[in-house]
């Protein structure tokens, strides 16, 4: 157990291989650490890491106004 | 009279040069932005002939911006099922409440971008809080191509 609420449970033993289960609320996001750190990458990736930035690449780009988002991805969530 | 609840700020930033915002139009991350976890405070920014493309600049440091997109724009039969805990921590009552952004790379010289389909950034446009959400269903990748072509001329394809 984790605390009250999260229980990790043995699923399955195969010769090398233990497959674990993570029964948590709803409320709680749970994964695998593999894909968050695979987001991490990919959004400093997209915000373009000084290291990995073109040398002067971009002069600041005038003319940049607050995004209007109102009117963007108004999309209702998926009925499950 | 001067609104001091919502006033006017100018920032000088690297990538966009000086900017105004009003404090009413920033959004929070309350739970951090993954790869950012210390930055809070972003601002949606819109370029000028790139109205596809919502920059999210940090406040919190001004050398951080990511480009997001609208996912339907490109990809239009995109269908996020956002679990549980995304819709009540962000208190998405309204479908009319939030918007969706995916996050786009750009590799270097623009050759090809990607965006994020996986782990969609969702804002409610009532509270202005903002999370990325991992998805768990639909099988999306974090790095999906985007067609070359624009969405427009490749429609029914």
């Amino acid at each position: 157990m984790i605390g009250d609420d999260v229980r990790i449970v043995v699923v399955a033993v195969d010769r090398d291989t233990v497959k674990l289960g993570i029964e948590a609320p709803r409320t709680i996001p749970v994964h695998r650490s593999e894909v968050y750190e695979e987001i991490q990458r990919t959004n400093r990736a997209a915000a373009g890491e000084p290291a990995a930035a073109p040398e002067g690449a971009k002069a600041p780009a005038e003319g940049a106004k607050i995004a209007d988002l109102g009117g963007k991805g108004r999309k209702p969530p998926a009925k499950s | 009279m001067v609104d001091t609840t919502d006033r006017e700020i100018t920032a000088e930033l690297p990538r966009f040069g000086t900017c105004t915002y009003r404090e009413s139009e920033v959004l929070t991350f309350p739970w951090g932005l993954p790869g950012f976890a210390s930055l809070r405070r972003f601002i949606a920014l819109n370029l000028e002939g790139q109205e596809r493309f919502v920059w999210l600049q940090s406040l919190d440091d001004h050398s951080v911006a990511l480009p997001t997109a609208d996912p339907w724009q490109i990809f239009e039969d995109y269908s996020p099922h956002l679990p549980p805990y995304a819709i009540s921590s962000l208190d998405l009552g309204n479908p009319e409440d939030f918007a969706t952004l995916c996050v786009v790379v750009v590799t270097a010289g623009a050759a090809e971008m990607t965006m994020n389909l996986l782990a969609p950034i969702v804002v409610n446009l009532r509270t202005r809080q903002a999370r990325q959400i991992t998805l768990e269903t639909g099988g999306y990748s974090v790095r999906t191509p985007i067609p070359r072509k624009a969405p427009a001329a490749t429609a029914g394809a």
